[in-house]
Formats: structure tokens, sequence, C-alpha cells
């Protein structure tokens, strides 16, 4: 059982050695796997699912905050809502929700049943993004939320198979953190089924580094 | 004399049979390798992971050939096997499974 919790541990850390808040496009298509792994410096977070259809999908969740210091561990699914598709536009709203475990490093106190909730939306044109999302945790031993907003904008349009840029801004809120409130000016590349997100906070002195790969 | 036009005649006969047999058969070769290319125009497909998606529910289906999607006019373009054929509930079925909405189908056969 050691063995197990060591390997679990090693993996969730492995995985978010570096390790989000704005999980994007939380559903793939029909019998698609996505992979992501998020980083801020507050917080490390990977995510892998799998989409049986393309309102749903469910995977595994880990996540150690790194300002709050614990360590969540659960299923995760998540749920298409609605979506609205129109000639130049795509729009979506989500639902998420979790249950696992969470572990106060560092507390000496026991593991706990966790959860949480969320909810997520985005309108996105090949030009323009916009997104939000916000989570509640109930961790057992304490409770955390955050909620995030972006916007961003594709200085170019490129067809399928290009490399695709955008220049997004992100402003998050964390009342628990010591910077409840921060800017996040990020870049994103997306290539096939790759994307990658590099930003900077400046008042907390922190990188954020964001990828995905579906296949 | 008459037993030669007789004997030409049927050597006309002997050996036309065989051609137009030969011309049928060419010709229901070509119809067999008739492909078609359906065109949809669908509302939602913004980026490559909308094109990834569609690219792979249709690449599923045993009648298609090539995918091919068109961000830019908001079309996927379905080559199909020689021979087969995708009725429009069928193309309607798979782009809403890949999550998008369909305008409208066009069709063209080479």
């Amino acid at each position: 059982m050691k063995l197990i919790q060591y390997a679990s541990l090693s993996l969730a850390f492995g995985l978010a050695v570096f390790a989000p808040i704005a999980e994007a496009r939380p559903v793939s298509y029909p019998g698609g796997w996505t992979v992501m792994q998020m980083n801020n410096g507050d917080m490390s977070a990977a995510h892998i699912h799998y989409s049986p259809t393309f309102k749903d999908s469910i995977g595994l969740y880990s996540e150690r905050n790194w300002g709050e210091d614990w360590h969540f561990t659960g299923v995760q699914y998540n749920r298409l809502v609605k979506r609205w598709n129109t000639p130049t536009s795509q729009a979506n709203l989500y639902l998420k929700a979790a249950a696992g475990q969470a572990d106060p490093f560092g507390d000496g106190a026991d593991v706990e049943a966790a959860g949480f909730v969320g909810v997520g939306a985005d309108w996105e044109t090949r030009r323009w993004f916009v997104s939000y999302e916000g989570r509640a945790y109930d961790l057992g031993f304490d409770k955390d939320a955050r909620q995030s907003a972006r916007i961003g904008v594709a200085p170019y349009v490129g067809d399928y198979g290009d490399l695709h840029t955008w220049l997004m801004l992100q402003v998050e809120n964390q009342p628990e953190s010591d910077t409840p409130t921060t800017l996040t000016p990020l870049v994103r590349f997306f290539y096939d089924v790759q994307l990658l997100e590099i930003g900077y906070t400046p008042e907390s002195e922190e990188f954020m580094l964001n990828w995905i790969v579906r296949f | 004399m008459k037993t030669l036009a007789i004997a030409l005649a049927a050597t006309s006969i002997a050996f036309a049979t065989p051609i137009a047999g030969a011309q049928e058969a060419t010709s229901a070769e070509a119809a067999t390798a008739a492909q078609t290319m359906v065109t949809a125009k669908v509302n939602g497909m913004v980026c490559d992971f909308c094109a990834r998606a569609v690219t792979k529910v249709f690449g599923k289906e045993d009648a298609v050939e090539n995918v091919h999607v068109d961000l830019d006019n908001g079309e996927i373009h379905v080559t199909l096997k020689p021979g087969a054929e995708m009725a429009d509930d069928r193309v309607e079925t798979l782009v809403k499974k890949s999550g998008y909405d369909l305008v409208s189908i066009e069709r063209e056969t080479a």
C-alpha cells in the first residue's frame, strides 16, 4: 500500500514538477485522450482524461498547491453543458467535479476525503478568445476557492496545421493566497494537437507553464 | 465470292462481340472507380482541436478515404473511397458527433 502511495506521489510530482487553473478544452472528441499539465508557481497540476462523447470526459486530476500547502488527487468528470456554434465562433459552458483525497503536507494531519466543483465558460473566434473558470474546493481540513478569466487575441490567423500564436492576459483571484489577485500576460502556441502556454506573473514573480497534448 | 463474304461477316461478328464486351467492362470499371467528394459546411469550427475532432470522427468511417478541413470557410471535405457512398443523414450525424452544427452538404463526383 505504501509502495502504491509512494508511486502515486512520485507520479503526481513527476507530472506536476513545474505544475492551473485554466483547463482549456476539458472535453475532446469521442474516443479522444487529453493530457494537460499546468504550473504557475502557486500550484502545479496534471489532468489526463478520456472523452467517450464530445460532451463528457472523465479522468484523473492531481494538484499540488504550493501556496496553501496541500495535495489533491482524485477522479474528475467534465461535462459540456451547452455549446453555441456560429459560422465564425464557438462558445461553451462546462461543469466540472472531482472526488478524491487531499493531503495537508507538513501539518501532520491525516489524508482526508476531498473534492471540488467548478464551472467554466469560453467564447472563441479565430481571432479572439475569452474564458472564465471558477472552482470551490472542500479539502476536509480546509476549504479553498479561486477563479480566473482570460482575454486573448491571435496576431495572425493560420489554417489547420499551421503554428497558431495567441497573446493573452489572465486575471486570477484566489482569496486565500498571499497575493489574492494577479495579472498574468502569457503567450499561447498551438500546433496540431499540442498547446503550450508560457506566462509571467509580476505580482508574485512567478512563471506560468501549461501544456496540452491530445491524441 | 459468296463464301468469302459470309466468312468475313462471321469473322467480324466473332471479333466484334468481345470488343463490345470489353467496352462495357471498361464503362463499369469507370463507374465503380468514380469517387465522391462530400463538402459539409458547418458552424463552430474555429481551431485546430475542432479540425482534429472532425478528422478523427470522419476518418473512422469505412467509406472515407480522406478528410480535409478548411477552417477559413468552415468546410469539411470528405473524399469517399471509390464506389462508396455516405448518406446526408450520416454526414449530419458525424458532424454532430464531432460537436458542430451542419449547415449544408454539397457533393461532387469525379
